[in-house]
């Protein structure tokens, strides 16, 4: 984000699609060390009553906080960032994966510190609620 | 005894020392396909939801607490609230210390809300984790 870069309330961040395949929730898994089976397991996804297997959700989280980190640039002026998981992503065994559509706007902007919403839809459903990160400017 | 209301309250000691690495940073930022400048270099940053590599830890100690009956695959991550001083960098060696904020029992489900409060070795505050955990209680085959 360059200085001569107006923010306001209202103001739209650059959207980002991103795509999740299997081999992305394995590589997160290592990742985070996060191997809860609803990762990788079909037959354990289905056992505790899920559509199919699902991304981590703080595999999303942090595929949201993207927008954001683009936009500002340097990743440490995030001093909060929340979200609640709503809807699982549903990731199928093939090569397309599941895709996540990311778009964030400036909903608040107080003592320098703006608060960016951010939507996150896969297949038209919203899979985040209540998406924010609050982002110091230094102005 | 499962867990119940009562274990509100509950705090479990902070994790063994954690230190940051230059190259654990560079592989989850290539998980989450993020190729922020400032997570590689001679300095690197954490990204900001690193952090959930340290409280998984602490989020560890309760998910291993036989008292509360909790089974990992009948766990689901509802709500996950950071706070920041500062990013994590390479280098900086940190614990993260759990407490059990609340605990809601609806039916055969248990909502868990947790604090994972993390801080370097040489106790200067770094964040807070706060989640909250969906349990289900269902017998399963």
């Amino acid at each position: 984000m360059s200085a001569a870069v107006v923010v306001e309330v209202g103001t739209a961040l650059p959207s980002l699609t991103v795509r999740l395949t299997r081999a992305d929730l394995v590589r997160y898994a290592g990742a985070s060390t996060d191997f809860n089976p609803i990762h990788y397991s079909e037959r354990i996804a289905a056992r505790v009553g899920l559509p199919g297997v699902i991304a981590h959700g703080m595999l999303t989280m942090a595929s949201a906080l993207r927008v954001v980190t683009d936009w500002a640039g340097d990743p440490s002026k995030v001093i909060a960032y929340s979200v609640r998981f709503t809807k699982p992503v549903v990731v199928p065994d093939d090569d397309a994966g599941a895709e996540v559509v990311f778009t964030a706007t400036v909903t608040a902007l107080r003592h320098g510190v703006a608060t960016v919403s951010i939507d996150a839809a896969c297949g038209g459903v919203k899979v985040l609620g209540a998406a924010r990160a609050d982002v110091d400017l230094g102005i | 005894m499962a867990i119940s209301e009562e274990h509100a309250g509950r705090s479990y000691p902070p994790t063994a020392p954690y230190e940051v690495s230059a190259a654990k940073i560079t592989e989850f930022a290539a998980a989450i396909g993020d190729a922020n400048p400032a997570y590689a270099g001679e300095q690197p940053l954490a990204p900001p939801t690193f952090v959930a590599v340290i409280a998984s830890t602490a989020w560890e100690s309760m998910f291993d607490d036989a008292e509360l009956e909790l089974a990992l695959r009948r766990i689901v991550h509802g709500d996950q609230r950071f706070s920041y001083a500062r990013p994590l960098r390479a280098g900086d060696r940190v614990t993260a210390a759990l407490t059990i904020d609340k605990v809601r029992v609806r039916g055969t489900a248990e909502i868990i809300t947790t604090t994972a409060r993390v801080e370097t070795v040489a106790g200067e505050f770094i964040c807070t984790a706060g989640s909250t955990f969906f349990h289900s209680r269902e017998a399963l085959t």
